[in-house]
């Protein structure tokens, strides 16, 4: 089963990237990514609770952008929002939504936090990897900056 | 060297990823860069996701300034991806300013032929309902409101509707749709797998990350625009989802 799902993910990343016209070369690295992060978050939620396992997915994905931004010296941006994709919480919406028209209010309120959560959590993963690579990133910058004419 | 040049280029390349959705201090260092390599004292650019004012001066020369406004906004990293080439090439003297400055106005259009992109929407949806743990069935239930999707979705293109619209409409479509899968055959249907798919190439995915970049970045006005942005997209996905429900009587 578990099988079928990262190689869902793999064509759904895959599909999205096509979607955003993501440069045709990154196609299939776009694809892995996304494979590779829903693989991590189906392994992470059978262990911890759902905001752990996206939190771990999605800076494995931020991770793995970043490296590939610096391998095919491409934005990260490519790579990273066509990753992400499966890991957004489209299915809370939804659930928040069903469960409001059903007149259930409590499990809606519960639904709608749980969707805002799991955003922040994305939100918090690609901070927390962004900075990091700042940071080796303004080492080296200081090192190459050219020195100004006058 | 032609400042009055250099400026063009530097201005028209920032307007491109701003334009297909890249972050703002993307296009705030790739302004800056072009730009210093003229070697004047005062290089500056100020971008906001709604328009670019970039300022370029030094000893002996007239400063140039120019204010661009954006007001087109979408998704296309292949142009954003194109343009940091160029920037890149330039910026380490692989090539001129004026080869710069004509490979940037050639970029246009898609890589994919639109029915390529239409048949990508199919994949996402079905591709989802797959790895939210659908079967066969939600699969090509997916499948098939997915060309709902694109219907409207191309409707909604071709009326010019505004994008709040936009979504809401085609999230309604999409419910309906699954609905009546859901209704009329005779198969064990997951319907909220089907919607859940559906609406996957509607939700901000793009518009999230962006503003965590942007505002990581110190760029807090861009950050919660897109944050906004996020937010009023989801309000309308949620509210046709809920609409086209209540119109096919409840699930």
């Amino acid at each position: 089963m578990m099988v079928f799902q990262v190689v869902g993910a793999f064509f759904a990343v895959f599909g999205f990237s096509i979607y955003l016209d993501v440069p045709k070369k990154y196609l299939r690295y776009c694809g892995y990514i996304g494979a590779i992060g829903w693989f991590v978050y189906l392994m992470a939620v059978k262990k911890m609770n759902v905001l752990m396992a996206t939190f771990l997915a999605t800076a494995t994905i931020a991770f793995i952008s970043h490296i590939c931004a610096r391998i095919f010296k491409a934005p990260v941006t490519v790579f990273l929002i066509a990753g992400i994709i499966t890991l957004v919480p489209g299915a809370g919406m939804y659930r928040t939504v069903s469960q409001i028209l059903l007149g259930n209010r409590s499990l809606a309120m519960e639904y709608l936090q749980e969707t805002i959560q799991i955003a922040g959590m994305i939100a918090l993963a690609i901070f927390i990897i962004d900075a990091i690579f700042r940071m080796i990133q303004a080492k080296k910058w200081k090192e190459k900056l050219p020195v100004k004419h006058k | 060297m032609n400042h009055k040049l250099l400026m063009e280029t530097a201005t028209l390349a920032g307007e491109i990823m701003l334009v297909n959705g890249a972050e703002i201090y993307r296009v705030e260092d790739t302004i800056n860069r072009i730009l210093s390599t003229a070697h004047l004292e005062t290089t500056e650019a100020f971008v906001m996701s709604t328009g670019i004012v970039a300022t370029l001066d030094g000893m002996g020369h007239e400063n140039i300034t120019i204010v661009k406004r954006i007001t087109q906004r979408g998704m296309n990293l292949n142009r954003v991806a194109t343009v940091n080439t160029i920037s890149r090439k330039y910026c380490n003297d692989e090539i001129s300013l004026e080869e710069a400055n004509k490979q940037l106005k050639s970029i246009n259009g898609n890589q994919f032929h639109p029915v390529v992109r239409s048949l990508s929407v199919l994949v996402i949806v079905s591709s989802f309902a797959l790895l939210l743990g659908g079967g066969v069935w939600e699969v090509l239930g997916a499948g098939l409101t997915g060309l709902l999707l694109i219907l409207s979705m191309n409707i909604g293109n071709k009326i010019g509707a505004i994008p709040f619209l936009q979504d809401l409409f085609s999230s309604a479509v999409i419910a309906i749709g699954a609905v009546l899968l859901k209704r009329y055959l005779p198969i064990e249907l997951n319907m909220d797998l089907v919607i859940i798919g559906c609406i996957m190439p509607l939700v901000p995915g793009a518009a999230i990350t962006n503003a965590i970049r942007d505002t990581l970045q110190g760029d807090y006005m861009a950050g919660l625009a897109k944050m906004l942005e996020a937010f009023v997209n989801a309000a309308s996905i949620a509210l046709g989802v809920g609409i086209g429900i209540a119109i096919m009587g409840g699930v």
